[in-house]
C-alpha cells in the first residue's frame, strides 16, 4: 500500500492519530504539501460514498472533517512556505436561507467542502434571496448551497431560487440543498438541482458536477 | 356534505361523544389494535400553518399565552383530526434538571421556556420572534451551545446536579450569573410559570370542549442528546463521541437518574415525551454502546410508572429499528420522521405503535388530488393489522400548507382509515 492509500485508509478510518502522523511524516519528508491535500479530495469523496452506502452516518462524517481540518491546518504553513497555492476544485456559496438561523448541518458542510478542496464562501444563517444574488455576481461560483433545518426555510429555498432565476443567473449554477428537512418534494418546490440529508453526500455530489462540467 | 365537514359539525354538536370515539381509537391503536379508523395526530412546536390561519405572529404565540394558544384551538375546531400534539415554548430541559424541586416548571410547559422565560432568564440557547428573529417568523429555535468543555466531564460525572446548576447556569443564562440577579430572575418566572399554566388550563378546556383528549405531559431525555443540547453542543459531542467515549458513558449513567428524577417530577402526568436528537447521527455501534442502553433504561423505568410513552425519533431511524424490539410489546408511540413507516411496520408490527408517515413537504408542494393518492397508498400499506397512527413526520404544518392540500389530507385519512 502506497503511504497515500495508508493516508486515506487512516481518514476513512477515522484514526486521528495515525492520519494525523501519516501527514506530518509525508511533510517532513519534504513531499509536496499539495499532494497531501488532493489526497484529502479524495478521501472527501470516499467518505461521501461511504455515506451513500449506508456504511457512515453523520457521526462518522463529522470526525472525519474534523481530521482533515487539523490535516489542512498542519499543511498550510507549508504551502505558504513554498508560495503554493491549493488548486481549487470548485466554488461554493453557501448559507442558511432566510429565517432559519441553525447552522450544525451548513458548517458541517463547509469544513467538508473546504477539505475536499472547493473555495466555500459562506455567506451565514438568514440569508436573503438578493444576498444570494449579490454574491453569485461577485463571486461567480459554480455551485450554490442552500440549508435549512425548520419548514420555513422551504419557502425561502423556493424564494431564493426565483430570486436567482429573475436576476438571469439560474444557467450560471447549480443549486444543492441540504438539512435535516430537506427531500425531493423540497427540491421540486424550490427549484433546485439536487437535495441532501449528509454534507458528505453533498460535498459528493458537488465533485461530480465539477467532474461533468470539466469534461 | 364532506366526510371532514360532517367531522367538524360533530365536534362542535356532541364533543362528549367524540371525545369517546377519539380516546377509544388512540388507546386501541397503542394497544396494537384495528381501531374504528386509523387516527390522525397533527403537531406543531407550534403549527405555524395554525398561526397563519388564526392571525396571530410568532411574537403573539410565544408572548401572548392566550391569544396566542388559542390559535391551536381555531386550528383543530377548522381542521378536525383525532389529537393535536403542541409545545408553547423552546427546550429549556436543563433547567428542568437543574430545579426537580419545581415541578411546576415542567407541569407549565413540559420543561419548556417560553417567550417572557426568556426575556426574564436571558439564555444563550433560544432565539425568539419579535426578539431575536423578526416578528414574522412563526417558530422560535433553539441553537443550543457549548457551555462546558471536554475537560469538564469529570465535574459532570461526580455531580452532575450541582455542576449544572453552579457552572452551566451561570454560562448559558446570562440572568443566572450572579446571586441577587438569580434571585430576582426565578421570583419573575415563578410568577410567569402560574400565568402560563393558568392559560394552559383554559386552552385545555377549550380543546375538551371540542372533544379532544387532553392529559397532562411530562418530559423525558436521552442523555447523549441532553449533553449535545444542552451541554457540548451537536458537533463537538459528537466528536467527544470518538475522542473520549469512556467518559461520555460514564456521563450517561449518571444523567440517566437525573433525567428520571425531573420526568417524575409530574405526579399527574399520563403521557410522556422524549425527543430523539442525535439518534440517526450514529452508527449502530455507537448507538448501542452510548445511546440505547440509556434510553432504553429510561422508556422502562416510565413504563413501570404506567406512563403512555411518545418518542419522537428524529431523522432516519431505520439502521437502529430492531433494537426497539427489546423492549416490552405495546410499549408506547414511536414517532418516525424519515424512517419508511412501511419498512418499520415490517419489523414493529404487532409489537409497537408506529406514527408518521406522511412527508410534511407535501403539504406545500404537492397536489389535493397527489395528496389522497398518497394517503390512500399509505393507509393501504400500513394500516391493516392496526397500531398505526397517521401523522407528518416533523413537527410542523408548514406556514406554505395550501388549505386544500391539508384538507385533503383529512378528508383522505376519514374516507380511507375505516378497518
Amino acid at each position: 500500500m502506497s503511504v497515500s492509500e495508508e493516508f486515506i485508509k487512516s481518514i476513512l478510518e477515522l484514526d486521528e492519530r495515525k492520519a494525523l502522523e501519516i501527514a506530518r511524516r509525508r511533510l517532513e519528508a519534504g513531499e509536496d504539501p499539495l499532494k497531501i491535500l488532493g489526497d484529502l479530495t479524495i478521501a472527501a469523496d470516499k467518505i461521501g460514498e461511504k455515506y451513500e452506502k449506508g456504511e457512515f452516518f453523520i457521526a462518522d462524517l463529522v470526525m472525519a472533517g474534523e481530521i482533515m481540518k487539523g490535516i489542512s491546518e498542519l499543511v498550510r504553513p507549508k504551502l505558504k512556505e513554498l508560495g503554493k497555492v491549493r488548486e481549487v476544485v470548485g466554488k461554493l456559496v453557501i448559507g442558511t436561507v432566510q429565517g432559519d438561523i441553525h447552522d450544525i448541518g451548513k458548517n458541517i458542510a463547509v469544513t467538508m467542502a473546504e477539505a475536499a478542496g472547493f473555495e466555500v464562501i459562506d455567506l451565514g444563517v438568514d440569508v436573503p434571496p438578493e444576498k444570494f444574488v449579490e454574491a453569485i455576481k461577485q463571486y461567480n461560483p459554480n455551485i450554490v448551497g442552500m440549508s435549512c433545518l425548520i419548514t420555513v426555510g422551504l419557502e425561502s429555498m423556493k424564494k431564493t431560487v426565483d430570486a436567482i432565476k429573475e436576476a438571469g443567473l439560474r444557467d450560471r449554477v447549480k443549486i444543492i440543498i441540504g438539512g435535516g428537512r430537506v427531500d425531493e418534494y423540497a427540491k421540486e418546490y424550490a427549484g433546485a438541482d439536487a437535495w441532501t440529508n449528509s454534507a458528505a453526500e453533498g460535498v459528493r455530489i458537488m465533485l461530480k458536477w465539477i467532474r461533468e462540467k470539466a469534461r | 356534505m364532506k366526510l371532514i365537514e360532517e367531522l367538524m359539525e360533530r365536534q362542535r354538536k356532541e364533543p362528549e361523544i367524540v371525545l369517546k370515539e377519539r380516546l377509544d381509537r388512540l388507546s386501541k391503536t397503542i394497544e396494537l389494535k384495528e381501531p374504528d379508523r386509523v387516527p390522525l395526530i397533527l403537531t406543531g412546536c407550534p403549527p405555524a400553518f395554525a398561526l397563519k390561519h388564526a392571525g396571530v405572529s410568532g411574537y403573539d404565540f410565544y408572548y401572548d399565552y392566550e391569544r396566542g394558544w388559542k390559535a391551536i384551538v381555531k386550528f383543530v375546531e377548522d381542521y378536525p383530526m383525532d389529537s393535536i400534539f403542541f409545545e408553547v415554548g423552546l427546550e429549556g430541559h436543563v433547567l428542568a434538571l437543574a430545579f426537580p424541586e419545581v415541578p411546576e416548571f415542567m407541569i407549565a410547559t413540559a420543561g419548556h421556556i417560553t417567550g417572557p422565560m426568556h426575556d426574564i432568564l436571558r439564555d444563550k440557547y433560544t432565539k425568539f420572534p419579535g426578539r431575536e428573529l423578526p416578528l414574522t417568523i412563526p417558530t422560535g429555535q433553539f441553537l443550543g451551545g457549548r457551555f462546558m468543555e471536554a475537560e469538564e466531564y469529570g465535574k459532570l460525572i461526580e455531580n452532575p446536579a450541582e455542576f449544572i446548576r453552579e457552572t452551566i447556569l451561570p454560562r448559558a443564562f446570562e440572568s443566572l450569573k450572579d446571586v441577587h440577579q438569580s434571585r430576582i430572575a426565578l421570583i419573575k418566572t415563578g410568577i410567569e410559570l402560574s400565568k402560563a399554566i393558568n392559560s394552559m388550563t383554559s386552552i385545555a378546556s377549550d380543546l375538551t370542549k371540542l372533544g379532544y383528549p387532553v392529559a397532562p405531559l411530562t418530559d423525558a431525555y436521552c442523555p447523549v442528546d441532553f449533553i449535545a443540547d444542552f451541554l457540548r453542543h451537536v458537533t463537538n459531542m459528537l466528536i467527544d463521541i470518538y475522542r473520549i467515549p469512556d467518559k461520555v458513558k460514564a456521563a450517561c449513567e449518571v444523567l440517566v437518574e437525573l433525567i428520571l428524577n425531573m420526568a417524575f417530577q409530574v405526579k399527574n402526568a399520563v403521557h410522556v415525551f422524549i425527543p430523539l436528537h442525535l439518534n440517526e447521527m450514529l452508527p449502530p455501534k455507537t448507538y448501542n454502546e452510548l445511546y440505547w442502553p440509556y434510553l432504553k433504561k429510561v422508556i422502562l423505568s416510565l413504563k413501570e410508572k404506567g406512563l403512555t410513552i411518545w418518542v419522537f425519533f428524529e431523522g432516519n431511524h431505520e439502521p437502529h429499528l430492531e433494537t426497539l424490539l427489546e423492549l416490552p410489546k405495546s410499549w408506547g408511540i414511536a414517532w418516525f420522521e424519515k424512517t419508511d413507516v412501511r419498512k418499520a411496520k415490517r419489523v414493529l408490527e404487532g409489537h409497537t405503535c408506529i406514527m408518521g408517515g406522511f412527508p410534511t413537504n407535501l403539504l406545500v408542494s404537492g397536489t389535493p388530488e397527489k395528496i389522497e393518492e398518497y394517503v390512500k397508498n399509505l393507509i393501504k400499506d400500513v394500516a391493516p393489522g392496526g397500531g398505526f397512527i397517521i401523522s407528518t413526520g416533523v413537527a410542523d404544518i408548514p406556514w406554505g400548507t395550501s388549505e386544500a392540500n391539508l384538507r385533503a389530507l383529512i378528508n383522505a385519512v376519514l374516507k380511507y382509515g375505516q378497518h
